[in-house]
């Protein structure tokens, strides 16, 4: 009988300790998942801030890049209209002026096309060349695109 | 008897938790970000243009001019504009020249802002 109650007492006593035994090892095994879970969201976060990081820096750029762009279409307008005013500078009328001086307005016309056609080499992406990055003055520049031929040169206001 | 039974059961202890020593291994969870190719083509050649001459041509330096082409073994026609027509054209290539630029002001925005040098 005594045994009997032994036995029994055994078997309950190693089922309750095997129980633990499980129940424990599930806890080990939910704290690993919920550890990689942990890992995976503090990864997460660190990728998003990341992002959040270079979506900043790239905002910068593009607002840096529309204000360079705007900037070069307002001197595109301004070139055009100093052309317009070479033309039609105190109503000049530039037939009736190549009819009375006509060696004088060739010679002009030409130097323009050699200018302008080094304006279209310039734009196309040619090297500068040491004088258009050094000229500062009104008679060193490229009267055709200064913007463009000569960097350094301040217009006079 | 009950020697047995307390070894019996110490021995199940040990194997119940012996999987359990020494912890659970850690999983180490990382990404690799690769980076998609650059194109990286060049930029376009410039251009280098061939220079032309204008030659301006009155009623009274007509014969003049003519002349001149002939002489210098040049065959004596000329493709004329008037004055008018020269500053529509001046105007044409200014605006051809703002295009050229703004275009290639793009490419080189694109250029920096898509492969920009420093992550070489």
């Amino acid at each position: 009988m005594f045994s009997s109650i032994k036995m029994i007492f055994a078997v309950l006593l190693i089922t309750s300790i095997a129980g633990a035994g499980m129940y424990v090892m599930k806890l080990r095994s939910d704290n690993a998942v919920l550890k990689a879970n942990q890992h995976k969201l503090e990864t997460a976060i660190t990728e998003q801030n990341k992002v959040l990081e270079k979506q900043k820096e790239d905002f910068t750029a593009i607002l840096e890049s529309n204000k360079k762009l705007n900037v070069l279409i307002n001197t595109f307008k301004k070139d055009l209209q100093d052309l317009d005013k070479r033309f039609t500078k105190k109503n000049r009328d530039i037939g009736k002026l190549a009819i009375d001086r006509t060696g004088a307005i060739e010679r002009i016309i030409n130097k323009g096309g050699v200018n302008a056609a080094r304006c279209i080499e310039l734009a196309s992406g040619a090297e500068h060349t040491d004088a258009e990055l050094k000229a500062t003055l009104k008679s060193e520049i490229n009267p055709e695109c200064p913007a463009l031929a000569n960097p350094n040169y301040v217009p006079y206001q | 008897m009950y020697h047995i039974n307390k070894i019996f059961a110490l021995a199940i202890i040990i194997l119940l938790t012996g999987c359990s020593i020494g912890g659970e291994k850690k999983i180490k969870i990382f990404s690799v970000e690769k980076p998609r190719e650059k194109l990286d083509y060049p930029m376009p050649t410039a251009l280098q243009l061939e220079e032309l001459k204008w030659i301006i041509i009155t009623s009274e330096n007509a014969q003049e001019v003519f002349a001149k082409l002939e002489a210098a073994g040049i065959d004596p026609v000329l493709f004329g504009v008037t004055d008018k027509d020269y500053q529509v054209l001046s105007r044409n290539f200014a605006q051809i020249r703002q295009k050229l630029q703004e275009t290639n002001n793009l490419l080189k925005e694109y250029k920096k802002y898509y492969e920009p040098e420093d992550k070489e």
